[in-house]
């Protein structure tokens, strides 16, 4: 995992994460329901079961990695950087470029309406 | 700094708590399991009749299925606290978020610019056309009547506006108005110059 790798890709590891735990619940579910039969499936009984430990296990790892690399990283500062001056100056270069549509659209309509006359 | 903290602690406890959240909810969910199947099996001898082992086994593993259950949400909840701190606190790809959108909006605003630039050049070479043609088709003699384009355009603007004549055209009549001269020295210049009347 790279150190300064984006917060999109930490956040997406994050969401895998949350889908594995909920999958966790579900092997966790069916080898129980499994047990609870008469005449059990043993393959699909330890598939389940080993897919459940491993499952288990990677989460513990990716967490402990995430927990880890953010111990490295954060202070207690605030984050006091942005973006404002250079989203003000590109909302002004649009300002000027609907003005100016503006005036040529005043002068079409004049020009139009002279030749009209 | 005393700012309002929805956690009175420091960043390392966090995260030491964080760890330790993490550990027990693992620990909670293989104890958990691994209890349920241990349950499962169905001892020979009970000391208790054995819809009395039955019942209580039931009851057993119904309330540690939800101790599993409950570890999982926890986890989850675990997991939304880590993308919550991870958003407001890892400055490296926070630094590097800003600086991309910085870099969007600046090329956004260099692209207006030139198209504008550009523009600007095209109508120039438009504008200097359409005066040359207003500047000949007006009389060729300096009359009082005479205007500057630019004025010529906002009075037309004022008389349609104004249609019900209380104020007479100013084109129509040879009315003299306050200042003909002056108005007829620049009228001379714009003439004479090829650049664009208005500066961008």
């Amino acid at each position: 995992m790279a150190t300064y790798s984006l917060a999109n890709e930490r956040l997406r590891a994050l969401e895998d994460i949350e889908r594995e735990i909920g999958a966790i619940l579900q092997n966790a579910g069916t080898v129980i329901l499994e047990l609870s039969k008469e005449k059990t499936n043993e393959r699909l009984l330890d598939r389940q079961a080993a897919a459940f430990t491993a499952s288990v296990q990677h989460v513990e790892a990716e967490l402990s990695a995430q927990i880890r690399y953010l111990t490295q990283v954060a202070t207690g500062q605030p984050h006091e950087g942005s973006s404002y001056s250079s989203r003000k100056d590109c909302q002004m270069a649009l300002k000027r470029v609907d003005y100016a549509r503006l005036k040529l659209s005043d002068v079409a309509r004049t020009c139009e309406q002279l030749l009209e006359n | 700094m005393a700012q309002q903290r929805a956690l009175p602690q420091s960043k390392e406890t966090l995260l030491q708590s964080y760890n330790k959240r993490l550990k027990d909810d693992v620990k909670s969910i293989m104890d958990n399991f691994t209890e349920i199947i241990k349950t499962a099996k169905t001892p020979d001898e009970t000391q208790v009749s054995r819809a009395t082992q039955g019942e209580q086994d039931n009851y057993e593993m119904h309330v540690r299925a939800a101790n599993i259950v409950r570890a999982g949400e926890s986890l989850m909840k675990l997991v939304s606290d880590l993308k919550q701190f991870l958003i407001l606190n890892d400055f490296p790809s926070v630094n590097e978020a800003i600086d991309q959108r910085n870099q969007q909006l600046r090329a956004l605003q260099e692209e207006g610019d030139r198209k504008l630039i550009a523009l600007r050049d095209e109508i120039s070479i438009d504008l200097y056309e359409l005066e040359e043609e207003y500047y000949s088709s007006s009389s060729s003699l300096c009359e009082a009547n005479d205007l500057p384009l630019c004025e010529a355009y906002w009075r037309l603007d004022l008389d349609t506006d104004s249609a019900d004549g209380l104020s007479a055209p100013v084109l129509a009549s040879p009315e003299p108005s306050a200042g003909p001269l002056q108005a007829a020295a620049p009228a001379h210049s714009h003439a004479g110059g090829p650049g664009p009347t208005e500066h961008a």
